[in-house]
């Protein structure tokens, strides 16, 4: 079980600076598919990897997958080496993303973000159109699956809106 | 090779794919009402459950399984 609720918060009460991606936008925007981890991009400065390695350090950080007693690292160095991480935590999943296919890095998504309220703090979530284009790169079968979700809401979205003005 | 070198160009409602087409006849647009009536927080609220209810039912067959 991935509690998302205690994951956004550690992350924003540590003034992490990142973006909700993958799975959780699309649950976010209206999507009725489960998913299991939590997908955030974060910004790779020197000073926010800090807060990361900070905040991630008491849940206990481990390659997701990989054989116990490895001597993974966990330390702003580890995050510099490398990019993106699949986690697991003693809060569940959680992929940590340097950059993302079709979307880039924090920067070049930010200009592309809603804040979102979830469990009491607001985050920043990849806006619907985005994701849309991001899944759409991605490309894997369960990718186009979601994208064709995400369509519909967005033309559900909009009918709502013609509805309504 | 940097993920920015697969940015995709084209953008929502562009070019139709079949294959997004397909899968958009198996799309449960009544669920998707219902979760645009929540809050995003409510929409994360039934999240959790449903993956508690997908852990359960894991649990359930796990011990069946083992009878």
């Amino acid at each position: 079980m991935t509690d998302f609720n205690a994951l956004l918060r550690l992350l924003t009460e540590s003034s992490v600076e990142f973006i909700i991606v993958g799975g959780a936008a699309a649950t976010a925007h209206g999507s009725a598919r489960l998913t299991l981890d939590l997908d955030v991009v974060y910004k790779r400065t020197t000073d926010n990897i800090t807060r990361v390695v900070d905040a991630l350090k008491p849940i206990k950080p481990y390659l997701r997958g990989a054989p116990p007693g490895l001597p993974f690292d966990w330390s702003v160095p580890t995050i510099q080496k490398g990019l993106n991480f699949t986690l697991i935590t003693t809060l569940g999943a959680l992929d940590l993303l340097g950059e993302i296919v079709g979307g880039g890095g924090y920067e070049q998504l930010l200009s592309d973000t809603i804040e979102v309220e979830i469990a009491g703090v607001n985050c920043l979530c990849l806006n619907l159109e985005r994701l849309i284009v991001v899944k759409r790169a991605a490309g894997r079968p369960k990718d186009l699956e979601v994208v064709a979700e995400l369509e519909e809401i967005m033309n559900e979205t909009q009918q709502y809106r013609d509805e309504s003005s | 090779m940097s993920a920015m070198d697969n940015v995709e160009k084209v953008g929502p409602g562009e070019d139709p794919d079949p294959v997004i087409e397909a899968y958009k006849k198996n799309v449960d647009v009544t669920l998707i009402r219902e979760n645009l009536r929540l809050t995003v927080d409510q929409r994360f609220q039934q999240l959790m459950k449903l993956q508690q209810f997908a852990e359960d039912l894991r649990h359930a067959g796990r011990k069946a399984r083992e009878r």
